[in-house]
């Protein structure tokens, strides 16, 4: 017999609803293993105590973590990362912040056209830029170097920066600064009290995507970096093609837990749902 | 000496001439308001006096003091926006001392000043809280008391009223008046609604195509209108066609006529024509609509040419109202209160 259900909200749902609210359960369940499933192996593996990858682990160990903090090469790659890391976040901010306002708030003409090249390194697959970039340096006698790194990264992360800010400044009331400026304040005064404090959470996020997207990213830096000096993403590149111990697993674990880590910050600082417009 | 002056200011927006040529006396602690429909050049030149644009030419000063040239964190002039412009990151308290807080002021004068101002706009116990968890009605005096803290010459007013929802504007606009009369300070507004203008206003600039049009007290703008446009933005009017022939007007109710010969414009308001059942000496037609709003009857009377008359007459209790299709005469009650315009009513 079909008999309507009152459903909570009210409104009359009839079986057909029950069954299509199962059907979405269901692929939403599904998709979010999909999603978070190949992470949750990897650090199961990386707790195998054995020295090659096995799924599930025969055993818990943490040696392969050890293994880490005891590979000078390992380590020395991470704090090249680092280093990295933030010098593109430092330019991406530098450059793209301006840029944003120029994008948001500009009256020039061409202006569309500077938000279209702003955003377009994001339409380039990273391979390109870093292929790019390497011609571009052999071309006028620039090694691949910390630098050369540094600056193709920034080419590769800038959009982020740029688009981030631009959505937060899009929903600033222009009138604000004249308000400020009515009520006594100049410009650089009415951009520190009123602008920036409400920017800060558009900025924090982007700096820490943009730290998080240079941190890892290996297909720009497989072609610009230093092969004395290489990244983290490069150099475990070249140890998954030599080694099959679950040292990979270890290490890739430390970092889905930095990128766990940075994301709670943004979450906390802006609340991620903000950050999809 | 009046403490703010405007001299013959123009402005162009590319190719688009806004304001031509205005001027303006606004003595000490009166209230003016510019009114006109939009895009005649209102808050152009309101956003003049507070330095958002610089005028191509002319002068602006206070209290004998040229302005013109000072950027807008200079002048001594306060802006409520017509979206009030609070800042949605600090609480109403840090709004209203924000001015102060600028002007590097002792914290004790700042909390001080605060207080007195929460209490002057009855929101003391909302100091704490942000813009956004306050009503349109509340934001507004935030707005306001953010201006009046900083003891500025003139405040400046941009539709103030325009978000705020009809039932609400009418009692807002004599709060308003109420506290600018204690305050005691020299206001201007802009608005296109010219109920509020008559509400508000000490004097009414009317404005269109970027100038000012005419000058007057409310009373005086409504009684004698100088032209048609005039006439037909401040209150309701009848403008009708007329030819004036050796100091008569050639109208069905002639009107003696102290302009030129010529084509003119007679202005008659509705509350002043009267009709009557049948054909008779006056303009003729017949009852196109008839809307009983309570203590009056307001008609639409079809002529066959030009666009029909409105009368507005009051209601006898008991007494139907004539149905639509019945023929009237409508005639001038008051022929001293009509007004002759020469010109035609839509040059």
């Amino acid at each position: 017999m079909t008999r309507p259900i009152k459903a909570s909200a009210g409104h009359v749902m009839l079986p057909i609803d029950r069954i299509a609210r199962w059907v979405l359960i269901a692929v939403t369940a599904f998709s979010i293993l999909l999603l978070i499933g190949p992470s949750l192996i990897v650090i199961a593996i990386s707790f195998e105590p054995r020295a090659y990858i096995a799924f599930p682990p025969s055993g818990f160990s943490t040696r392969w973590y050890q293994a880490v903090f005891a590979n000078q090469q390992l380590l020395d790659s991470i704090l090249v990362s680092v280093r990295i890391s933030l010098a593109v976040m430092a330019i991406c901010l530098m450059i793209g912040v301006p840029a944003a306002f120029a994008s948001i708030r500009g009256t020039f003409r061409g202006r569309a056209a500077l938000n279209a090249f702003l955003l377009s390194p994001q339409m380039m697959p990273g391979m390109v830029i870093g292929i790019a970039s390497l011609f571009f340096g052999a071309y006028i006698a620039f090694r691949a170097s910390d630098l050369m790194l540094i600056l193709s990264l920034s080419v590769f992360c800038l959009p982020f920066v740029v688009r981030i800010v631009m959505a937060r400044l899009a929903d600033l009331d222009p009138l604000l600064d004249e308000a400020s400026a009515n009520l006594g304040a100049g410009k650089l005064e009415t951009f520190a009290r009123v602008t920036l404090p409400q920017l800060a959470p558009a900025l924090c996020a982007a700096s820490a995507f943009t730290f998080i997207e240079a941190f890892d990213n290996v297909t720009v830096s497989l072609f610009t970096s230093d092969v004395r000096a290489r990244p983290l993403p490069v150099e475990l590149y070249y140890l998954v093609q030599f080694d099959s111990s679950p040292i990979i697993a270890a290490i890739s674990s430390l970092e889905i837990g930095l990128s766990f880590v940075v994301m709670l910050i943004i979450a906390k600082a802006v609340g991620l749902e903000r950050l999809g417009r | 000496m009046s403490q703010l002056v405007i001299e013959n200011v123009s402005k162009a927006f590319g190719t688009q001439q806004v304001l031509r040529d205005c001027g303006l006396a606004v003595d000490k602690g009166s209230v003016v308001t510019l009114l006109g429909p939009s895009g005649c050049g209102k808050t152009t030149l309101l956003r003049s006096i507070a330095g958002f644009l610089v005028p191509d030419a002319g002068r602006i000063l206070v209290n004998g003091q040229d302005i013109s040239h000072l950027p807008p964190n200079r002048r001594d002039v306060g802006y409520v926006f017509q979206n009030y412009a609070l800042f949605p990151h600090l609480t109403i308290r840090e709004n209203i001392g924000y001015g102060l807080k600028i002007r590097r002021k002792p914290k004790a004068l700042i909390r001080g000043k605060v207080e007195d101002a929460l209490g002057l706009i009855a929101l003391t116990d909302f100091g704490d809280r942000y813009p956004k968890q306050l009503s349109g009605g509340q934001q507004q005096r935030v707005a306001i008391a953010r201006s009046l803290v900083l003891e500025p010459e003139v405040l400046l007013l941009d539709e103030p009223f325009n978000a705020l929802d009809a039932q609400l504007r009418l009692s807002m606009q004599i709060e308003l008046r109420k506290l600018i009369d204690r305050v005691g300070i020299t206001s201007i507004f802009v608005t296109h609604d010219q109920q509020e203008a008559m509400t508000l206003s000490d004097r009414i600039a009317i404005m269109r195509g970027g100038r000012i049009e005419q000058l007057g007290t409310p009373l005086e703008i409504y009684d004698h209108p100088q032209t048609p446009f005039v006439a037909d933005f401040i209150g309701r009017a009848n403008l009708i066609p007329v030819a004036i022939r050796s100091g008569r007007t050639d109208s069905p109710q002639p009107i003696a006529a102290a302009v030129p010969d010529g084509p003119g414009t007679l202005v008659v308001r509705p509350e002043n024509l009267t009709i009557a059942e049948g054909p008779g000496p006056g303009w003729e037609g017949s009852v196109g609509f008839a809307t009983a709003l309570g203590a009056t009857i307001e008609y639409e009377i079809d002529r066959g040419v030009g666009e029909p008359l409105r009368a507005i007459l009051p209601r006898q209790p008991g007494v139907a109202p004539l149905t639509p299709g019945s023929r009237v005469t409508a005639r001038i009650r008051d022929e001293a209160a009509a007004i002759l315009l020469s010109g035609s009513p839509r040059p």
